[in-house]
């Protein structure tokens, strides 16, 4: 009985969790792009007006971004002004609570096969990479480490980053502690 | 590991071993096909290895209606067409895939424009298009190394736009691989050594690598024994059949192993090295190896070390300290290196291919970071890593 009321509730909670963290994600990719020479440099081979899409199957939540050039993101909300190039598909929405709760690394989510990318390999390759750096910004080191592959050795916060890092790291935090069982 | 998650598929059948031809008209009655294509590539028909494929067939009365045997190295859009309106107009409706990666890969495209219809195969380009099984297909390797007997995967060049399709689904897996050790008793040297370390290394990035598995494990280890006790008995022995069938079945349960766990750096080095410099796979495969183990090594050490059971036997693996057996894995791995390069010259550096130049490791290091097998590297590769490794293959 108990089971019957509290899972709906978990179940909205990791959806509005999911969504937050996309907005998050969005605006931070944004954000990182405009700061950091090692992002710029990974987007720069991406091709001008390239829309990237974060979504979970079939119709959750979902990021755009597009790069609007020389290294540059723009963050588009969840509405994408054509369709998009590159999207990186979570086959479930607890697999995108999984990563975005930092539980599992976004490579590790491919090699276990918890999304799917429809486009191009080497521009999906290459927003991994941009993925890990940013998550790195917006995190503690600790979360960090459990998130990507290697937390970059000589890693320098930008100065404008750091009082919404902050932010973001207390979302982030709050939600891993309840969410670890 | 309480995260830990895996998917693992194999639907192929295998059939393998001596006289395993002469299964090929059973197992295509068992699926109705009556009217089978042959898909292959100059070569194979030069070294006569069709004859025992036909002969087998009309000794049960089963017509090889048509053969197409002029898939280019690097098969295109173009031939995929002209490959499909043969099929359509003999009425075929099987498809057999005589010969190495090419031929395979040639087949699994015209399997999907006969199966969905139309002339376009880039209209099925990507992952997850094709929603139904295709025809019946069968896949006769002819190389002991690619495993793409086994894989989901097709590449195809678009000639006109000059990029590589890519093609996915577990549709396009083969009904039935057959292994036949008449099918590789004529390769030559440095081709069957090429071909093994590119197995050889299906196995040893399957079992490093981000998505490794219990299931896959067991294919790779088992491969790698194959291997390590086969390869060099072959080199000395062409015509051993017992050891040609060790690397053929080598071959297939690596290509298993890494199917479903993918490979890593070596094989993004290789992609790069090979659109470059045009060196062959294998070539590159057993070249770059141990350079990106020892780049690996403290993300891998304990798999790696594992490893040394397999290469070198229990004897060694039990005197080696548990803390020594990675560095043993790389040793053992040169090792058999050097002694392919005294039987065949397998190069062992770039400079020792004598077809790269220095100043195109950068070009390469760029393009390796595209590559999606990079994804799966244990450790993430940086661009100045991967120039790194490149500069310690140099020389
Ligand atoms: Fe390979």
């Amino acid at each position: 009985m108990l089971l019957k009321r509290i899972q709906p509730m978990v179940f909205q909670a990791r959806r509005l969790y999911v969504d937050i963290m996309f907005q998050v994600m969005g605006r931070a990719l944004q954000a990182v792009s405009e700061v950091d020479e090692t992002v710029q440099n990974e987007a720069r081979a991406l091709p001008q007006g390239l829309l990237f899409e974060m979504m979970v199957m079939p119709e959750g939540p979902r990021l755009i971004v597009e790069h609007i050039g020389d290294g540059y993101f723009h963050y588009h909300g969840d509405s994408a002004p054509r369709p998009v190039d590159l999207s990186i598909q979570f086959k479930h929405i607890a697999h995108a609570f999984l990563v975005l709760s930092f539980q599992e690394k976004t490579s590790e989510a491919f090699a276990n096969d918890r999304m799917l990318v429809d486009g191009d390999v080497s521009y999906a390759v290459r927003m991994t990479r941009v993925l890990n750096r940013l998550e790195t910004f917006i995190l503690p080191k600790l979360i960090a480490e459990r998130a990507v592959k290697e937390y970059p050795a000589s890693l320098h916060l930008p100065e404008k980053l750091i009082s919404a890092a902050r932010i973001y790291l207390k979302v982030a935090t709050n939600f891993v502690e309840t969410a670890r069982p | 590991m309480s995260h830990k998650y895996y998917e693992f598929f194999c639907p192929v059948k295998v059939i393998a071993g001596k006289a395993a031809l002469e299964h090929i008209p059973y197992e295509l009655t068992g699926l109705a096909a009556k009217r089978p294509m042959i898909v292959t590539d100059k070569g194979v028909r030069a070294a006569g290895l069709l004859d025992p494929v036909i002969a087998a067939c009309e000794e049960s009365g089963l017509e090889i209606v048509s053969i197409y045997d002029d898939v280019p190295p690097d098969s295109s859009t173009s031939v995929v067409r002209d490959i499909a309106g043969i099929y359509r107009q003999e009425k075929c409706d099987a498809i057999i895939a005589v010969g190495g990666g090419s031929a395979i890969d040639t087949g699994k495209a015209v399997n999907i424009l006969v199966s969905e219809g139309g002339d376009d195969i880039a209209r099925y380009s990507g992952a997850g298009i094709l929603k139904h099984p295709l025809k019946p297909f069968f896949v006769v390797p002819t190389t002991a190394g690619t495993g793409s007997e086994v894989t989901a995967v097709a590449v195809i060049t678009d000639e006109k736009k000059g990029v590589k399709l890519p093609f996915t689904s577990s549709f396009l897996l083969p009904n039935a691989a057959i292994i036949d050790p008449r099918m590789t008793l004529t390769l030559p040297p440095h081709i069957t050594a090429a071909t093994a370390m590119d197995a050889m290394t299906h196995a040893t990035e399957a079992f490093t690598c981000m998505a490794k598995n219990p299931l896959s494990d067991a294919y790779a280890t088992a491969a790698i024994k194959k291997i390590s006790q086969s390869l060099l008995n072959v080199m000395d022995n062409p015509k051993d059949t017992e050891g040609r069938l060790e690397l053929a079945q080598a071959s297939t349960m690596a290509g298993i192993a890494f199917s479903n766990s993918m490979v890593g750096l070596v094989h993004s080095l290789g992609h790069a090295t090979g659109a470059i410099c045009h060196l062959p796979h294998g070539l590159c495969m057993s070249l770059y190896l141990p350079y990106v183990l020892e780049y690996n090594l403290e993300s891998i050490r304990e798999p790696l070390g594992e490893l040394l059971l397999y290469l070198e036997g229990p004897e060694v693996y039990s005197a080696t300290p548990a803390s020594r057996r990675a560095e043993a894995t790389i040793s053992a791995i040169r090792k058999l290196r050097d002694q392919l390069y005294k039987r065949c010259q397998l190069p062992r550096t770039l400079k020792e291919t004598g077809k790269v130049l220095e100043n195109q490791l950068d070009h390469i290091a760029e393009m390796a970071l595209d590559d999606g097998s990079i994804m799966f590297n244990p450790k993430e590769v940086t661009l100045e890593d991967a120039r790194a490794v490149l500069r310690r293959a140099w020389a």
